[in-house]
């Protein structure tokens, strides 16, 4: 999706200027102005100077604020973020509950079931395949505590 | 000598073997696949390197790009569509090269030359390293907060048409890489009140956010809507290419050095060096109408390029600790994770993991040959992967990857949310680049610039009072005066074009 550069431009002006604000109580060092404060400010004030300056070059080009121009239509490029989003989100939360194998192996048969138009068999056994490698790899070789959720009171309870 | 021997004992460890190996055919399979970059093949690898020693950590990494942008030039020949940015710009070449039937001399040039290229690359890198280390050793903060500067600003320069957008995306690196305590004086900054920060947001989220995630919002909505081509089958992928490369041996040599010297400069990598090699031998040629036609005497040269440009790249990344490209701002991130600081001290106090590296460079480029003929081979079973397989297992891997640095979910959060803005940006061409470079960069130019203050009791002035320093702090404060300058002209061009097309 193309935004247009005025929306861009007020954005960053508006991060800048809250960098600015942010950075006003950092000390300085002993016996000088120069300090925790220096590189926050100088880049929020430089942020909001680019800005400006793409926002106004945004506002001279008089095009629309936001326009979609690619082929593919913009409901199906939202549902796929929205796909990816869901997903990552809902491992943050459920794995702690659930644990890694079982939310591997849902999340890859969901999504490769979806992607490739309801190929379920490949998708489960994909999933299976996959979650057990990454398994072996990362917990059996590098030693990385991937959650085992209400699976550890089962195994080992 | 004994270094030397040390340094081959090291490398030819079976452990450290294996990862190049490894690492070679994860690149070749990511380079062969459109859309996915050698930059997104070290993104991913970069979880797994996190576990590993310096040595197989970097020849992991210097393996899986060199093969990826090899692996790039397969779809590139096969179905125009280049598997790599570093391809592009002899993609039509060498996809008409394939019309006419000589689609294995396309490939077996693209391959032959990559590792002539990149051993070039090599050799001046092992040559030039250490005369400039030694140059380097009298640098002080002073010497190295222009030089990070001036690294930023060439960066940012070289990024792409808009300079504008390329400084935005620079600012929002060096925000991020400000965030957790302050070096100089353990000021908590931006920390929003929770403690994992304090150590600030760690690179590795960064970087598969940034170069995975974006570029996975970007496929997956392709998947099942645009369909790949099937390609053509490769014949005889060696048959009289040793007679081309010789009869263009003068390309070879050129590119080479010229690839190595653009990939030494900050922010220029491999294709914008393929881009100019092409342009240089169509200019020097003594058949330039022939060029776009399915001529092999570019390819050559662009080939060459791209590999050395790899090479090269690794010159201002280990002797001065500053990125030149995406790839060694990854590199240096791995590195300091491990807690070695590259700089002209490790030529010195570690010269065997000095050789150590450049043995593994000429390995790694030596492996392309029998690695790539085995990509050539099997590029038509490579480009059978489905996407709607891949993509997902790409996701779960970015998610474990992000979280296994630190076993902590926030860095999976941190890693999303940059994906989402990387693939906002990336949409309206902010390009990408300066910011990676700017949050390895930030902690570098801030530390060195309180260093100085601190020696000068806080006197600018001081920052150019060295020789070196001032020539470096003249190139610096040029290259951002320019960008100030073009940035500013955008906005009378863009009045310019606004008024012409209104009535």
């Amino acid at each position: 999706m193309r935004i247009n550069d005025l929306v861009f431009g007020v954005l960053m002006v508006l991060l800048g200027t809250v960098t600015v604000w942010a950075s006003r109580d950092f000390p300085s060092m002993p016996r000088q102005e120069y300090g925790a404060g220096t590189f926050p400010t100088l880049i929020g004030l430089l942020l909001v100077l680019f800005g400006v300056v793409l926002a106004l070059r945004g506002w001279q080009r008089r095009e629309a604020l936001f326009h979609w121009q690619s082929a593919i239509p913009v409901s199906h490029v939202l549902l796929c973020i929205a796909a990816l989003v869901a997903a990552t989100l809902g491992y943050i939360l459920l794995t702690p509950v659930l644990g890694f194998p079982l939310m591997s192996v849902a999340m890859l048969t969901a999504m490769i079931g979806w992607l490739s138009g309801g190929r379920w068999r490949l998708a489960t056994s994909t999933a299976l395949i996959a979650t057990l490698l990454i398994w072996l790899t990362f917990v059996e070789l590098l030693r990385v505590p991937l959650s085992l959720g209400f699976l550890e009171e089962v195994i080992y309870g | 000598m004994m270094e030397l021997q040390s340094a081959l004992g090291m490398v030819f460890d079976w452990q450290v073997l294996l990862v190049v190996l490894a690492a070679s055919v994860f690149g070749l399979f990511i380079g062969a696949i459109p859309g996915l970059t050698a930059t997104t093949a070290t993104a991913l690898l970069v979880p797994l390197t996190f576990f590993m020693d310096p040595l197989p950590a970097i020849g992991a990494i210097v393996s899986a790009t060199a093969m990826a942008i090899v692996a790039g030039d397969i779809p590139g020949a096969l179905l125009r569509i280049p598997g790599t940015p570093a391809s592009a710009a002899y993609t039509d070449e060498a996809y008409l090269m394939g019309r006419q039937g000589h689609i294995g001399q396309a490939l077996g040039i693209n391959l032959l030359c990559s590792v002539l290229g990149g051993v070039i690359g090599v050799a001046i890198l092992a040559f030039f390293a250490p005369l400039v280390a030694d140059f380097a050793i009298q640098f002080t903060s002073d010497e190295y907060f222009w030089l990070a500067l001036l690294g930023l600003s060439c960066a940012v320069l070289v990024s792409g048409a808009d300079p504008l957008k390329g400084a935005i995306s620079m600012l929002l690196g060096l925000l991020i890489s400000m965030v957790g305590l302050s070096s100089a004086s353990g000021q908590m900054r931006f920390t929003f009140g929770i403690p994992e920060l304090l150590n600030g947001i760690s690179i590795l989220p960064v970087l598969i956010g940034l170069f995975a995630i974006a570029e996975l919002l970007r496929r997956l909505p392709e998947v099942g809507k645009l369909s790949m081509p099937t390609p053509p089958p490769v014949q005889k992928p060696f048959a009289g290419v040793a007679g081309i490369t010789w009869r263009y041996k003068g390309g070879v040599a050129r590119s080479g050095v010229l690839g190595t010297l653009i990939g030494a400069l900050p922010g220029a990598g491999a294709d914008i060096a393929s881009w100019i090699s092409y342009a240089l031998a169509r200019k020097v040629s003594k058949t330039p109408e022939k060029f776009g036609t399915g001529h092999p005497e570019g390819l050559v040269s662009a080939s060459s390029a791209n590999n050395a440009a790899l090479s090269g790249a690794y010159i201002p990344a280990l002797v001065f600790g500053i990125p030149g490209d995406t790839i060694t701002a990854i590199i240096i991130g791995v590195l300091m994770m491990k807690g070695i600081t590259p700089g002209p001290d490790v030529f010195t106090t570690d010269t065997v993991l000095v050789y150590a590296i450049f043995i593994i460079f000429l390995l790694a480029n030596l492996l392309l040959l029998p690695l790539g003929l085995l990509a050539v081979r099997s590029a038509r079973h490579i480009l059978a992967v489905p996407s709607a397989v891949l993509y997902p297992l790409i996701l779960l891997f970015c998610i474990v990857g992000a979280y296994a640095n630190n076993n902590s979910m926030l860095d999976v959060a941190i890693m999303l949310i940059l994906g989402l803005v990387a693939y906002v940006l990336a949409e309206n061409r902010f390009p990408i680049g300066p910011m990676i470079l700017a949050v390895i960069l930030g902690p570098i130019i801030e530390s060195n610039f309180l260093r100085s203050m601190i020696k000068a009791n806080g006197d600018l002035t001081m920052l150019l009072d060295r020789p070196i320093a001032i020539g470096l702090g003249t190139l610096a404060l040029l290259a951002w005066l320019s960008i100030l300058l073009s940035s500013c002209w955008s906005i009378r061009r863009a009045s310019h074009v606004a008024r012409s097309s209104s009535p």
